[in-house]
């Protein structure tokens, strides 16, 4: 380790807590930032080709942002993966779809059924958790991811779902009067050299409104989901299951039922699957079974691995990585040097997939570890008074809950799923 | 194995140290288990290599045979192997009976026998087979089973088998006697001594039933926390008190 | 009568690709327990070298076949060389995840060089029918499909166990350990399963479309692929008959339920789904599996 990191806190003390204030101050500047930016559509224009961004497709990134949060549970806890959160996000926009069109429910009352049904389905689903140690759940997802768009196209559905045709919703997430969207959008436009990105200094129209608002709220829906989880990990039954997560022995020694946990957790990762979907169609309007095929559950996983499996940041860069990046691959029209037939096609999937492979040999933990490793140079927390930490313990795939005194510039091991030694 | 119309030949021991170790450390992750561990093998020795639960007997062997990371010098006949990766050993002539036997249970009896001849491409090999169901007539009765369905002392037979097939110099067992009854066991370790005698092998063998081992061997190592602590002829540990006491549960 | 004959007959063609697809996903799941989930991928991308190979160079088919058959095997086998033998077998994400990557790399590929839109496959076998009865008919196709299956089955079996390569399959199969202490080099014999299993895939696909009532197109094996595990499953994911037995069961399934909806696809693949559910939640180790991929 050549240099000390130029900044040392040591947890507890007012430098730390000033530090962190000032990390949660920057993040919610981004926040607002990102919610008035771009608000219409805009684009970036980059060799000849026009990168679509705005905060609709943000706000879609926070719906994939939640379900790649619960992938996260089931990792970090039960050391699989679920091949399926796909059916779980399906659902959830189905069921909210269903309730908002046809019975005329307001979007906010449709989230707890939401997550009842999904949590009670992923009960069912994963009661015979581990059956076959590490393949049953792969398999039993892969299954159901497959057969959602059969399932909302058979007959019997179809009249609920509206089949092949989608189920619309007509629906306005309306800001409270005293949200000043307005005023705050016009202080933005104000700003000198970047104002511009703003919007045209006239306040919101009440589409735009809506679309800023729309982000606010599931915005705080998400980080209350983020921070939900956050909670369950460093819980006493989470620690313990992370600790004892491989070691049946253990386990039962310590009085925890693994499967009862593990069990649960895909419960619980399945019920965010279902509020992701809820986001999703709350944003698009549309709830289209052609949204919700395997790809989709495949397409978590990516983002899952690309953020850092197990990682809480990484359900966010995950959830961004998919939200933009087969979008704008498709919009990369022509780039030097490259034939543009190549160019054409699915070149979004073969980014994934090829940065699947690379990251998995080059930074098993996903972007979040490099960026942890950059970070690591910089800025060193130490816990108050000499811990045990236990020795390279850098297992990835325990869900770590981002603080910081953890375990220094690591992450570089493989996760592991069923062999942690 | 020798041809019943020759005189069972006991063939002279060179002396040359076919296994030579010297400050062997290995272990399994951060868990170092062998201190620096020296012991040799010369040519046609039974060496026996005992210890309570847990000294690091088995580890010393897997280390010997590149099953796990390991440092330190491993010579076999003066050539420095402690780099050489498990499948390179058997074609040195190093043959490894695993602790439990390791057969290859969805394979039948004579397959065992025939994979364990992998690495010779002569014509001998179904001969050899023969050979060895002569030796144990219950394989030639269950050649066409599941090595998976037989007993444990049959299973043993067949390991030992399956590694003599590839014509190995040097013959590492591990622990034979787990699980086996004794009248098994008794009858494994006279096998042991007559292929000694009528062939030269050399052995080392891990054991924990220190009696019958000592009964067989020249020479012997006791282990301790992944230390030897003691060494010598076979018949000196035997008779040594503070052994027997500590060790041999005499 | 005759209308459940043809169904019959029609679900065991369908089920003799998914038996060929089932029998390449156990190769490589026998030997490493683990689920290549991009073996679809590799097939479909077999069966697209195998259509170049005939038609745009003018190779008889079955010829084409056996070259795409090899080329497959050998990309394969570049592939478990590269990107899976780094890894420590007993580890089983970071093997999982590189499968998924394949799975979307490869597709994206295929659709990347050869487009989406389906196209006509050559015929592999005679067209019209072996036999009639009444309405019933058992088209060659069906025959064709059938034989594939007994010479491909005929031929595993001698690979396995008449050859030195084989022995060493099946003993990496069912002790890694001990195989390596009798000097099988686990590597390189874990590469021969894989580039069997491709070429086995390979000519699954082939044999799907070479009916005049399919067409080759790069997501042939997207939904192809959940056929075969769950027919993989029912008969044991360890079991090279027990595929053959699960693809026949599952392509009798689809076909016996295909009557009861107006859009085939859906239904079929929820029964298919169902059976994996219900074989891994009664019987994991399937018909003929062995129990030990159970949990102890």
């Amino acid at each position: 380790m050549a240099s000390t990191p130029r900044f040392q806190y040591t947890l507890g003390t007012p430098a730390y807590r000033t530090y962190k204030w000032l990390g949660f101050g920057l993040l919610a500047l981004l926040l607002i930032i990102v919610a008035f930016a771009y608000n219409d559509t805009g684009s970036i224009a980059l060799l000849d080709n026009d990168y679509k961004i705005s905060v609709t497709r943000v706000t879609k990134a926070i719906a994939f942002m939640v379900a790649i949060l619960g992938l996260q549970v089931v990792a970090g806890f039960t050391g699989q993966l679920s091949l399926g959160q796909g059916f779980f996000f399906g659902t959830g926009a189905y069921i909210s779809a269903i309730l908002i069109a046809d019975y005329n429910w307001s979007w906010y009352l449709t989230l707890p059924v939401v997550i009842t049904v999904c949590f009670l389905l992923g009960l069912v689903f994963g009661i015979p958790a581990l059956r076959i140690k590490g393949l049953y759940l792969a398999l039993v997802t892969l299954g159901l991811a497959a057969v959602f768009p059969s399932l909302i196209k058979l007959d019997s559905f179809a009249k609920y779902t509206g089949g092949a045709a989608g189920k619309q919703i007509d629906y306005e997430f309306v800001q409270p009067s005293w949200v000043p969207l307005d005023a705050v959008a016009d202080a933005f436009h104000k700003i000198p050299l970047i104002g511009s990105y703003f919007g045209d200094g006239e306040g919101l129209s009440s589409k735009e409104e809506h679309r800023v608002w729309t982000f606010i709220v599931m915005t705080i829906i998400a980080l209350a989901c983020f921070k939900m989880v956050s909670n369950l990990v460093k819980s006493r039954p989470g620690r313990a299951i992370r600790a004892v997560r491989d070691n049946e022995t253990s386990a039962a020694v310590n009085g925890i039922s693994l499967s009862y946990y593990k069990t649960m957790s895909f419960g619980v990762a399945s019920a965010l699957g279902g509020v992701g979907g809820s986001i999703y169609v709350a944003e698009l309007g549309i709830a289209s079974e052609g949204d919700f095929t395997q790809l989709l559950s495949i397409l978590f996983i990516v983002g899952m691995v690309v953020g850092g499996v197990g990682t809480l940041s990484g359900a966010v860069i995950g959830g961004l990585v998919i939200a933009f990046v087969p979008d704008w691959a498709s919009s990369t029209q022509s780039l030097p040097g490259i034939p543009e037939r190549w160019l054409q096609g699915p070149t979004g999937g073969l980014i994934l997939g090829i940065l699947l492979i690379v990251l998995t040999f080059v930074l098993p933990g996903g972007i979040i570890s490099g960026v942890r490793q950059i970070k690591a140079k910089f800025v060193r927390v130490t816990p108050p008074r000499p811990a045990l930490v236990a020795v390279g313990s850098a297992s990835t795939s325990t869900l770590s809950d981002d603080s910081e005194a953890d375990s220094g510039p690591s992450d570089a091991e493989s996760p592991t799923i069923a062999d942690d030694s | 194995m020798s041809d019943s119309s020759a005189p069972a030949a006991n063939p002279t021991r060179s002396g040359e140290r076919v296994l030579d170790v010297k400050g062997l450390e290995g272990g399994y992750g951060q868990i170092q288990v062998l201190r620096g561990l020296d012991f040799h093998v010369s040519d046609g020795e039974i060496v026996v290599i005992l210890g309570a639960n847990g000294a690091g007997k088995t580890t010393t062997l897997r280390a010997v045979s590149g099953m796990i990371a390991r440092t330190g010098s491993v010579k076999l006949r003066g050539d420095e192997i402690s780099s050489a990766k498990a499948p390179d050993l058997v074609r040195r002539g190093v043959a490894h009976v695993p602790q439990g036997r390791g057969t290859l249970p969805e394979l039948s009896v004579e397959d065992n026998l025939r994979v364990g001849a992998y690495i010779r491409s002569d014509n001998e090999i179904d001969a050899d087979i023969e050979r060895w169901f002569d030796v144990y007539p219950v394989l030639r009765e269950r050649k066409n089973q599941r090595a998976g369905s037989l007993s444990g002392g049959e299973q043993q037979m067949l390991a030992v088998s399956r590694a003599l097939m590839s014509r190995p110099t040097l013959l590492l067992l591990d622990e034979p006697s787990l699980g086996l009854a004794p009248i098994i066991v008794a009858e494994l370790f006279e096998r042991f001594a007559e292929i000694n005698k009528e062939t030269g092998m050399t052995m080392l063998v891990v054991e924990q039933n220190a009696q019958l081992a000592l009964g067989v061997a020249d020479r012997g190592y006791v282990l301790e926390s992944g230390a030897i602590f003691a060494e010598g002829p076979a018949d000196e540990l035997i008779n040594d008190d503070a052994i027997r006491k500590a060790y041999l549960g005499v | 009568m005759e209308l459940f004959l043809n169904r019959v007959s029609d679900g065991l063609s369908n089920g003799a690709t998914y038996a060929l697809i089932a029998m390449a996903l156990v190769m490589i799941f026998k030997a490493t327990t683990l689920i290549n989930f991009a073996q679809g991928e590799f097939a479909m991308f077999g069966g697209f070298i195998v259509l170049v190979l005939a038609t745009e160079r003018g190779l008889p088919m079955w010829v084409a076949v056996v070259v795409g058959m090899l080329i497959s095997a050998v990309l394969a086998a570049g592939i478990e060389r590269t990107l899976i033998r780094p890894f420590d077998p007993a580890n089983h994400l970071p093997l999982v995840i590189i499968t998924l990557g394949l799975f979307l790399a490869i597709n994206a590929i295929a659709g990347i060089v050869w487009r989406f839109d389906p196209r006509a496959f050559p015929e592999l076998f005679p067209s019209g029918n072996a036999l009639t009865y009444g309405t019933a008919t058992l088209s060659w196709y069906t025959v064709g499909t059938l034989a594939t299956i007994a010479v491909v089955s005929g031929g595993l079996t001698l690979l396995l166990t008449k050859t030195k390569v084989g022995l060493a399959f099946r003993a990496v199969s069912s002790n890694l350990e001990s195989s390596e202490l009798v000097g099988i080099k686990v590597g390189p014999t874990l590469q021969f399963g894989w580039a069997i299993a491709a070429a086995v895939g390979t000519l699954g696909v082939c044999v799907f479309v070479a009916s005049p009532f399919r067409q080759l197109e790069p997501q042939v094996m997207v939904t192809g692929l959940i056929f075969a595990v769950s027919a993989a499953a029912l008969g044991g994911l360890d079991s090279l008959g027990g595929a053959i037995v699960g693809g026949l069961a599952i392509g009798l399934v689809q076909s016996i339920v295909v009557p009861y909806s107006p859009i085939p696809n859906e239904l079929s693949l929820l029964a298919a789904v169902v059976v994996l559910m219900l074989v891994l939640l009664f019987k994991p180790s399937g018909l003929f599996g062995t129990p030990q991929v159970e949990r102890v």
